[in-house]
C-alpha cells in the first residue's frame, strides 16, 4: 500500500477542492491511502460530504498553513505547524511515502529541502514543469513535455544538469509511458559548442551517456514545437522560459477576446473554429496532467498548480501513485550511481597521468 | 385460461418444483408456542450489504443470477460479524429483495460461510408478474416493510439491530419500520407514505394492520448502512444518530463494541478476516477507527479502551496460531496513532433530531432513482 500524503490547506481552492480530488483518488486508488494534512476540524466537516472511502482516507493534523503570498523562509519559520512542514515531516518520518501540495511552490520546495533528503549521486533538486507541444509521446500520445529545473536551482552547473537530466528522463519514462524520452540541453544554439561554459560541459558528458536518448541542444523556439521530452535547463533560465510561455498563452487568448469583439467576420471566424479550440483546449488541459514533480529527493513531490480543482488534484495524485509504484527514485538512484561509476573508470578528459617525482 | 386459473394450475405442482420456481412465499412461522421471545434480533439486507453484488446493468443482473454459491462473495468481515452475532438468545432475519428462485443458491452460501439464520424471506417477483403487479418488482417498502412487521409479529425481540446498504431506499425503510415500532410514526401517517411509495391497494391494506398489530416499543438500536456506492455519509446524517453509515464491517463492529453488544475479542475476528481478505491492511483498519471518531460515531475513549481489551485478548491467546499478523501492541499502537493525528478536534455533536417526513422522503428516492436509470446507472 502506498500512502500519499496531500497538503490539503495549500492551493485557491483548499481546501475544497483539495479534500474533493483526494476523495475522489481514494475511490480510483484502491492500493493507496491518502493522508490529508490539516485543520482535522475543516476537513473532517468536509469528508462527509463526499464520495470517498473512509478506509482510505485519513487526517492527520496541522494547526495552521502557509498563505500562497506569504515569503517562504519567514512563512516556514513563523509557523512550524503549517500543513505543508506537517507534511513533508510525515514523509521524512517514513509515515508516508509521496507529498502532494497546490500550495505555495517556495514553501513547499523549502519545506522538501529542509525535511527530506536528496537521493545518492544527486547533487541538487530540480523542480520540473509540464507544456503542452505540438508532437506527442510516449504510448498514451502525452502532448506535455518535461521542463527542468523551473526554479529550485538558480545557477546549475554540467553535473547538475546531468542529474537533471537523467531525473527528467526517469520521470518522462514512468509517467508518459515513454520508453525513450528524447532529452535536450537548453542552449542558444544546436551546435555542441553554443552555450554558456555549464551548457557545453553537460553536452560532452550527455553526449558520451548511453542510458539516456540525448538529442543535444535545443533552442526556445523548439519548446512548444515539442522537439525533445525533456527539456533541461537552469532553474533561472527555466524559470524565465516557463513565465514567458505562459505570458504568450495568456497573450493569445486575450487577443482572440479582442478579435471577438473587434468585427462580426473574426467573431464568425472564431465560433466556426470554437469545436477545434474545445479540443485543442481539451487536449492541453493541465488539470489532466494534475502536477509536476521535485526531482532528486528520496521520495517524490508532486507539485500541483495553485489553481487545481479537484480534477487536477485526483490526477496529481494518481501521478504521485505512479511514481511509487514505478519505484521512481530507485530508478533515478541506480542510473546517478551507473552514470558515476562510468565515470570513475573512465580516465577524465585533459588530465594527464601523474608523473613520478625526481624524489621518489 | 385467467392469469388466477393458471396460477393455482402451477401451485398445484410438486412443492419441491414451486419452491425451485420460487412460487412460494416464505412467511416466517415465528416462535414455537411457549418459546421466549429473543433477546436481540438482527435482520440483514443481503445484496450490497452482506453479499458484494452488481446489479446496476442487465449484465450484472444475469451475471447474479447464473452465480453458484461458490462464486457469491461476502464483504469482508461480514461473516465474521454475522456469525458473531449469531448467539444463544439472538434472532437472525434476513430479508432480501432478491428473487424466492434464489433461495437455494442463496441458502447453500449462508450454509458454506457457517451462518444460521433464523428467517430467511426473499421476494416473490413471479407472483408479481403473473398477477401484473408490475410496479411491485422495483417497490421497496411495500415489500420490506411488511416482511419485518410480520418477522416481528411472530417473534418480538427486546432490542432490534439492522443492516442494510446505500444502494436503495433501506435507510427510509429501517427508519420508518424503527418509528412505528416507537409510536412516533401514526396509521394516517404510514398510509400517505404508502400512497408516496405506490403500494398497491391490498398490500397497503395489509401493511397498515400489520402496522395496527405489531408490538410496539423503542426497541430498534441501531441501523447500519454499508456504504457500498460509497455515498457521502453526510446525508445520512437526517436519520439521527441511531442510523450509522460504514465503509465496511470492522466499523459495524466497532459501534456494536461501544453499545456493548460485542465483545473485543469479536471485533478482532471481524478485523482479522478483513486483513485475510487481503482487501484490508492494518492501516486501513486504524484509518476506519479514525473515521468513525472524526464522523462522531465513536468516542476515544471506546476506541483506546477497545485497544487495551484487544491486548489483553490477545495475551490470553485469542489470537494463537496467527504468526502472519504484527504483534499485537503494534496494531494497538497504529489505533492509538490514528486517534492521536486527529490532535485536539472536536468530534460532531448531534442536536435532537426533527422527526422524519416519510413522504418527503420518498418522494425524493423516486427521483433518485429516476435520475440514475436515466444515466444507466440502475
Amino acid at each position: 500500500m502506498h500512502r500519499i500524503v496531500v497538503d490539503a490547506m495549500g492551493g485557491d481552492h483548499a481546501p475544497d477542492e483539495i479534500v474533493q480530488g483526494a476523495a475522489e483518488a481514494s475511490l480510483q486508488l484502491t492500493s493507496a491511502e491518502i493522508i490529508l494534512v490539516g485543520d482535522a476540524t475543516v476537513l473532517g466537516r468536509l469528508l462527509p460530504r463526499m464520495r470517498h472511502d473512509g478506509a482510505r482516507v485519513r487526517v492527520h493534523h496541522a494547526g495552521s498553513y502557509v498563505e500562497m503570498d506569504e515569503k517562504p523562509a519567514e512563512a516556514l519559520a513563523a509557523k512550524p505547524d503549517a500543513s505543508i512542514i506537517v507534511a513533508a515531516d510525515l514523509v521524512a518520518r517514513g509515515e508516508g511515502d509521496a507529498l502532494v501540495s497546490a500550495g505555495s511552490t517556495g514553501a513547499s520546495v523549502l519545506a522538501c529541502a529542509r525535511r527530506w533528503t536528496l537521493l545518492e549521486g544527486v547533487r541538487r533538486a530540480a523542480l520540473a514543469a509540464v507544456y503542452p507541444t505540438e508532437l506527442r509521446r510516449g504510448e498514451k500520445d502525452d502532448p506535455f513535455s518535461l521542463i527542468l529545473d523551473v526554479g529550485a536551482t538558480i545557477d546549475a552547473t554540467a553535473e547538475d544538469l546531468v542529474g537533471f537530466a537523467v531525473m527528467g528522463s526517469a520521470y518522462a519514462k514512468l509517467v508518459s509511458s515513454n520508453r525513450r524520452p528524447r532529452v535536450a540541453l537548453l542552449s542558444n544554439g544546436t551546435e555542441a559548442g553554443k552555450g554558456p561554459p555549464a551548457i557545453v560541459s553537460a553536452h560532452a558528458a550527455l553526449v558520451e551517456t548511453t542510458e539516456l536518448n540525448f538529442i543535444g541542444n535545443i533552442e526556445g523556439l523548439d519548446i512548444p514545437r515539442g522537439v525533445a521530452d525533456v527539456v533541461v535547463t537552469s532553474g533561472f533560465v527555466g524559470n524565465v522560459v516557463l513565465k514567458m510561455l505562459e505570458g504568450v498563452s495568456e497573450t493569445v487568448v486575450r487577443l482572440a477576446r479582442y478579435a471577438h469583439k473587434e468585427r462580426l467576420a473574426w467573431r464568425l471566424g472564431l465560433v466556426a473554429l470554437s469545436s477545434a479550440i474545445d479540443q485543442l483546449k481539451s487536449i492541453t488541459d493541465w488539470q489532466q496532467y494534475g502536477g509536476a514533480p521535485l526531482l532528486g529527493f528520496t521520495h517524490p513531490f508532486i507539485k500541483a498548480h495553485g489553481r487545481s480543482n479537484a480534477r487536477a488534484i485526483t490526477n496529481a495524485v494518481k501521478v504521485a501513485h505512479k511514481a511509487l509504484a514505478g519505484n521512481l527514485c530507485g530508478n533515478i538512484a541506480r542510473t546517478m550511481a551507473e552514470l558515476d561509476e562510468r565515470q570513475q573508470r573512465r580516465p577524465r578528459a585533459g588530465t594527464t597521468p601523474p608523473v613520478p617525482s625526481g624524489d621518489a | 385460461m385467467t392469469w388466477s386459473r393458471r396460477l393455482s394450475k402451477l401451485s398445484s405442482l410438486p412443492i419441491k418444483v414451486g419452491e425451485r420456481i420460487g412460487l412460494f412465499d416464505h412467511i416466517p412461522p415465528g416462535l414455537p408456542a411457549g418459546a421466549r421471545p429473543p433477546k436481540h434480533t438482527f435482520r440483514w439486507d443481503l445484496d450490497k450489504t452482506y453479499l458484494r453484488t452488481e446489479f446496476d446493468s442487465l449484465r450484472d443482473l444475469a451475471k447474479s443470477a447464473v452465480e453458484t454459491a461458490a462464486d457469491k462473495q461476502a464483504f469482508p468481515g461480514a461473516t465474521a460479524l454475522l456469525r458473531a452475532l449469531c448467539q444463544e438468545g439472538n434472532r437472525i432475519c434476513i430479508v432480501s429483495g432478491s428473487p424466492t428462485q434464489m433461495r437455494q443458491v442463496l441458502a447453500a452460501k449462508l450454509a458454506l460461510d457457517g451462518i444460521e439464520y433464523d428467517e430467511f424471506v426473499l421476494k416473490n417477483n413471479l407472483k408479481n408478474i403473473l398477477r401484473g403487479r408490475f410496479r411491485a418488482l422495483r417497490a421497496q417498502i411495500p415489500y420490506k416493510l411488511p416482511a419485518m412487521l410480520q418477522s416481528r409479529i411472530g417473534a418480538a425481540a427486546e432490542a432490534e439491530t439492522l443492516f442494510g446498504d446505500d444502494a436503495e431506499a433501506d435507510a427510509i425503510i429501517y427508519c420508518l419500520y424503527a418509528d412505528l415500532l416507537a409510536n412516533q410514526v401514526s396509521i394516517q401517517d404510514l398510509e400517505r407514505v404508502l400512497v408516496a411509495s405506490r403500494a398497491y391497494d391490498d398490500d397497503a391494506n395489509r401493511i397498515l394492520e400489520l402496522a395496527r398489530r405489531v408490538p410496539k416499543g423503542d426497541v430498534v438500536r441501531r441501523l447500519f448502512i454499508h456504504l457500498d456506492r460509497r455515498s457521502p455519509s453526510l446525508g445520512f446524517r437526517r436519520f439521527g444518530p441511531r442510523l450509522v453509515p460504514v465503509f465496511n464491517y470492522f466499523q459495524a463492529a466497532l459501534v456494536l463494541y461501544e453499545d456493548k453488544v460485542l465483545s473485543a475479542r469479536q471485533v478482532i475476528f471481524v478485523a482479522l478476516e478483513m486483513i485475510d481478505s487481503k482487501q484490508y491492511e492494518l492501516g486501513h483498519l486504524a484509518t476506519s477507527v479514525q473515521d468513525l471518531i472524526r464522523r462522531g460515531r465513536l468516542t476515544r475513549e471506546v476506541a483506546l479502551q477497545l485497544t487495551a481489551e484487544a491486548t489483553e485478548a490477545a495475551k490470553s491467546g485469542a489470537l494463537s496460531g496467527r504468526t502472519d499478523l504484527p504483534p499485537f501492541e503494534k496494531i494497538a499502537e497504529a489505533f492509538r496513532e490514528r486517534v492521536r493525528e486527529l490532535g485536539g478536534v472536536q468530534p460532531v455533536t448531534w442536536e435532537s433530531a426533527e422527526p422524519l417526513d416519510y413522504v418527503r422522503l420518498v418522494d425524493e428516492e423516486h427521483e433518485h432513482r429516476r435520475t440514475r436509470r436515466k444515466q444507466g446507472l440502475g
